[in-house]
């Protein structure tokens, strides 16, 4: 685990360089299990920074949003550097990003933390549904350790861990300025068994399960806005013409969205799961990007986001790529 | 039409799947579901469809009035054009364990769709709906109805609430449709004790105490005064930071009200819809000229938060907020409107 | 149940003006109702506006540009911009569009009578503003002195350029044209509005003043009307909000807590001093 004294000092240290302009992380939230996003643009802020096993939010997300209002008269661009404290699937999203030309590396100080998996916040409520007061939760090898009213309790690692934690093959940020202790390795055990079990289901039955799940939809773009890799300036749905997408919120709508979606991230997506995290409708959207990242790395050797030095995958043509994709 | 003296009723536990059963004939009836561990309100065929044991709806049941996609007419388009008015519906329903805070909402938002022009989409199904409350006995982590003078088991917005207390319902009938609908099913019924109603005072007492996390806010008149001379504060800022600009706490929202409308075609059919909307996109003010009165993320949160608790008590003396905990709930950055609104509270002019 | 105020009743394009050509074209349509009934209840005063439908593509909010003297018919000028305004800059005389309205207040014409009335525009800006002068010119026994300043860029992109020919000849009427840049022929002012405005030089003494424009326009033109001696509550203006129910309820338009659809457009300069919200 990350020692988080040795996280506020570097922060502390970045911040206080000239060509920084802030640094993103993570810090206490306001109830329970709760942690939150964290700008610190002076030492003193850095304080509140906090690393723990409940950080499940991908910070890069923040890249992409942040706004740069039209410049004034005489007024110079802030060219200085953004800090971002990064999980292993949150350093692939940075890549992917940087390797679309979407940042420049210079723009970024990464401070990367070795990975060890992060708590799924709807596994833990589900257990402690009435936390107010905030948990201090500690890993202990194969165990979580919560602080509740002054009393430990331990709960296996695999009760409370995202899904996508579990099958992680890249813990360690595969890019970093920083890296905040020791590199962890995968401890990736089954590849894509949700995935190999819907894949086997019948055509029929696949519709009605995804038919059910974006019925449920209520289009409040969440898993886009939370999505580091969607960044299109103007997105396909809020195109108004052509308009691809109707506003309507029904079956056929909301499964063009969703699957629009997720045919966007094809090659892209890093597997951070944040879409999933967010959707309040409890759609299983990580699936969806899980068996196109499957296919890809089937039919085209490729994973996303690992390589700053690779193309990406829509930009490495090569004239022996498969066809089968095409109908 | 409130009713003087609120009725109280006695109905067992085991009576009510034969209660609904009776109304189910007359009313379409909604009410919480299970599904993917989430509830949702549902029209339900019987009683076993429903669960009784949830803190509370995904979505508020303010989509029963204000559907989230609503087909305002249809027309046919090309030389011959002919407008052709959506039928609105009559069909009579009830909204069964709605929670009063939900109920609030309902009251909060009635007079957006009620003044100066009649919406007519919203007030036929506002209309022919009898609310039939459920109190909520264990209200959860963000729940806050009492800091905006809710109760958990309040029978105020309701023309009926039943609260469990134990092996009974205590039924309060608080309107003439509440009246009305228990009139015609009255043997299931039996009238309340005072030792009833003690009970019933007791669980309330109860689940008031159990609302840990307050709002600190307590004058209303000064706090929208307050909120005026914030207007330009930095805090703004510092919130919006955080914020992703998607829209789940504006449509997870029981009192957010905002819609889109749009046309949607085939080739020589054509209808005008109106959909839910959010404040939080920067599309919704986005001019055609590519101006934007509210250009950043700092502008829309703080114009959700403004609506709710300074403009919205100017035009309709009440603020549009009940405390349901919704948005906190789902927000995937934890932006917290308790925070937000507790430490306006102390931001300096 | 009323009426249900979202759906439009139906109007024929009876003609079609074209007011400025190029990227940033104006047409002026005029529209009839097909219904007689339609015909007569529909009554309005100038600064009012209808919620403009074509079906298929979607509505637009416009000032009613034709005064509610002439019967019959009513007047939108349209800029094309967006979705909707790009289509019905495609439309013909004939074709058959939605309208709904009228919306919102409205200049204070009977409040105003006995005052000497300065009505500053520009550009498309001047749409409310036509209205407001085809009234007072059809009244004109009722108000005092009229000074009608009105600039664009180029004499290309002026509006409503025959109704200001008859207005040049009305005795009773001061209408002062300008570009913004020179251009051969042109007589009138050279400069921007709010410069034009100061070379008129109107009196605050018992007027009002109007103005309509591009929003930086009406910054400099309220900041010489002051320098005129214009106080706050003298000095009027109307917004324009992205508009979808045009009634109040759909959100979007706020100015604090005011709407514009509802609580607007005309605003003084008083109350807009007085409201906390993004404009």
């Amino acid at each position: 685990m990350v020692n988080e004294k040795q996280l506020r000092d570097e922060v502390k240290k970045l911040v206080s360089r000239d060509d920084v302009k802030y640094v993103i992380g993570y810090e206490q939230g306001t109830y329970g299990f709760q942690v939150t996003p964290s700008f610190a643009f002076t030492p003193e802020e850095a304080e509140r920074f906090i690393f723990s096993p409940l950080c499940a939010n991908n910070l890069s997300v923040y890249l992409m949003l942040e706004e740069k209002p039209p410049l004034r008269k005489g007024e110079k661009e802030d060219t200085r550097k953004v800090g971002l404290v990064v999980k292993g699937c949150d350093a692939r999203a940075v890549v992917q990003i940087l390797q679309e030309k979407g940042l420049k590396r210079e723009s970024l100080v990464i401070i990367g933390v070795p990975c060890t998996g992060v708590i799924d916040p709807k596994k833990i409520t589900v257990k402690f549904p009435h936390q107010i007061k905030p948990v201090d939760v500690r890993e202990e090898g194969n165990h979580y350790v919560l602080t509740i009213n002054g009393k430990n309790q331990k709960i296996p690692k695999d009760e409370l861990l995202f899904e996508k934690c579990k099958q992680c093959e890249y813990p360690t940020p595969v890019i970093h300025d920083v890296l905040l202790g020791d590199e962890v390795k995968s401890t990736k055990k089954e590849e894509y068994k949700e995935i190999k079990t819907l894949e086997k289901k019948a055509l029929k039955e696949k519709w009605e399960f995804w038919s059910k799940a974006f019925d449920r939809c209520i289009r409040c773009y969440a898993c886009r806005n939370v999505c580091p890799l969607c960044y299109c300036k103007e997105c396909i749905v809020d195109q108004l013409s052509p308009q691809w997408i109707y506003r309507s919120v029904n079956r056929s709508e909301n499964t063009v969205w969703n699957l629009i979606r997720a045919y966007h991230l094809a090659g892209r997506c890093s597997g951070c799961g944040e879409c999933e995290r967010a959707c309040p409708m409890n759609i299983p959207l990580t699936m969806l990007n899980k068996k196109i990242e499957k296919d890809i790395k089937e039919l085209f050797q490729y994973v996303a986001g690992v390589n700053l030095e690779e193309k990406p995958l829509l930009a490495m043509f090569k004239p022996n790529d498969t066809e089968d994709t095409i109908l | 039409m409130k009713v003087s003296t609120m009725e109280k009723y006695i109905l067992l536990k085991n009576k009510l799947p034969e209660w609904i059963n009776m109304i189910t004939p007359t009313y379409t009836i909604f009410a919480p579901v299970k599904e993917e561990d989430l509830v949702f309100f549902k029209p339900i065929t019987k009683p076993s469809e429903m669960t009784l044991a949830y803190s509370n709806a995904i979505v508020p049941p303010k989509a029963q009035m204000f559907h989230q996609t609503e087909t305002m007419f249809t027309f046919t388009q090309g030389k011959n054009i002919r407008v052709n008015p959506a039928s609105l519906p009559d069909e009579k329903i009830v909204v069964f364990g709605i929670r009063p805070c939900d109920a609030k909402s309902l009251s909060i938002i009635d007079p957006v769709f009620t003044n100066d022009f009649e919406d007519p989409y919203y007030l036929t199904k506002r209309k022919n709906a009898i609310l039939v409350g459920l109190s909520c006995n264990q209200p959860t982590v963000n729940c806050f109805c009492t800091s905006l003078n809710g109760s958990p088991a309040s029978p105020e917005h309701l023309d009926i609430l039943l609260t469990d207390i134990g092996d009974k319902y205590y039924v309060e009938l608080n309107s003439e449709k509440g009246k009305q609908l228990v009139e015609k099913t009255k043997k299931l019924f039996t009238p309340a004790t005072d030792a009833d109603s003690k009970k019933k005072k007791d669980v309330e007492k109860k689940a008031v105490d159990a609302i840990t996390r307050q709002m600190k806010i307590n004058n209303v008149d000064a706090f929208v005064k307050k909120l005026d001379t914030i207007f330009d504060a930095p805090y703004w800022k510092t919130i919006a930071m955080k914020c992703l600009g998607c829209g789940a706490c504006t449509y997870l929202c029981p009192t957010c009200h905002c819609f889109d409308i749009q046309d949607e075609t085939t080739l020589d059919k054509g209808a005008r819809i109106r959909v839910w909307d959010s404040c939080m996109r920067p599309e919704y003010t986005l001019h055609a000229s590519g101006h934007n009165p509210r250009p950043e993320r700092m502008n829309r949160v703080r114009n959700r938060v403004y609506h709710k608790y300074n403009y919205y008590p100017k035009n309709h003396q009440m603020i549009a907020c009940v405390g349901c905990g919704r948005c906190i709930d789902n927000c995937p950055v934890n932006i917290d409107i308790i925070d937000v609104i507790t430490k306006a509270g102390e931001v300096k002019p | 149940m009323k009426e249900n105020p979202y759906q439009p009743w139906l109007a024929t394009i009876d003609s079609i003006c074209d007011e400025v050509g190029g990227q940033r074209a104006i047409k002026t349509f005029r529209l009839v109702f097909q219904d007689e009934k339609v015909r007569e209840k529909f009554t309005f005063l100038p600064g009012q506006c209808v919620m403009v439908s074509l079906f298929g593509k979607g509505e637009c909010f416009f000032a009613i540009s034709s005064s509610p003297t002439q019967k019959g018919f009513i007047e939108v000028s349209v800029l094309k911009l967006g979705k909707v305004t790009s289509a019905l800059h495609e439309c013909e005389p004939g074709d058959v569009v939605g309208v709904r309205g009228p919306y919102g207040n409205h200049f204070d014409v009977s409040g105003w009578m006995g005052k000497n009335l300065v009505l500053i525009g520009g550009g498309i800006g001047q749409a409310p503003l036509r209205s407001l002068i085809k009234y007072v010119v059809d009244n004109r026994k009722q108000y005092g002195k009229l000074d009608i300043i009105y600039g664009a860029r180029t004499s290309k992109d002026l509006c409503y350029t025959k109704d200001f020919a008859e207005l040049k000849t009305c005795e009773d009427t001061n209408a002062c044209l300008s570009i913004d840049v020179k251009e051969d022929g042109w007589s009138d002012f050279v400069g921007f509005v709010p410069d034009n405005l100061m070379r008129v030089n109107p009196s605050p003494k018992n007027a009002i003043a109007v103005t309509c424009g591009p929003p930086i326009m009406i910054k400099y033109v309220i900041q010489n009307l002051g320098k005129l001696g214009f106080s706050e509550d003298q000095i009027f203006t109307t917004l324009e909000m992205r508009m979808k129910c045009g009634i109040g309820k759909c959100g979007r338009c706020n100015i604090g807590n005011l709407y514009v659809c509802k609580d607007g457009p005309v605003f003084s300069y008083k109350q807009l001093q007085n409201i906390k919200g993004e404009q």
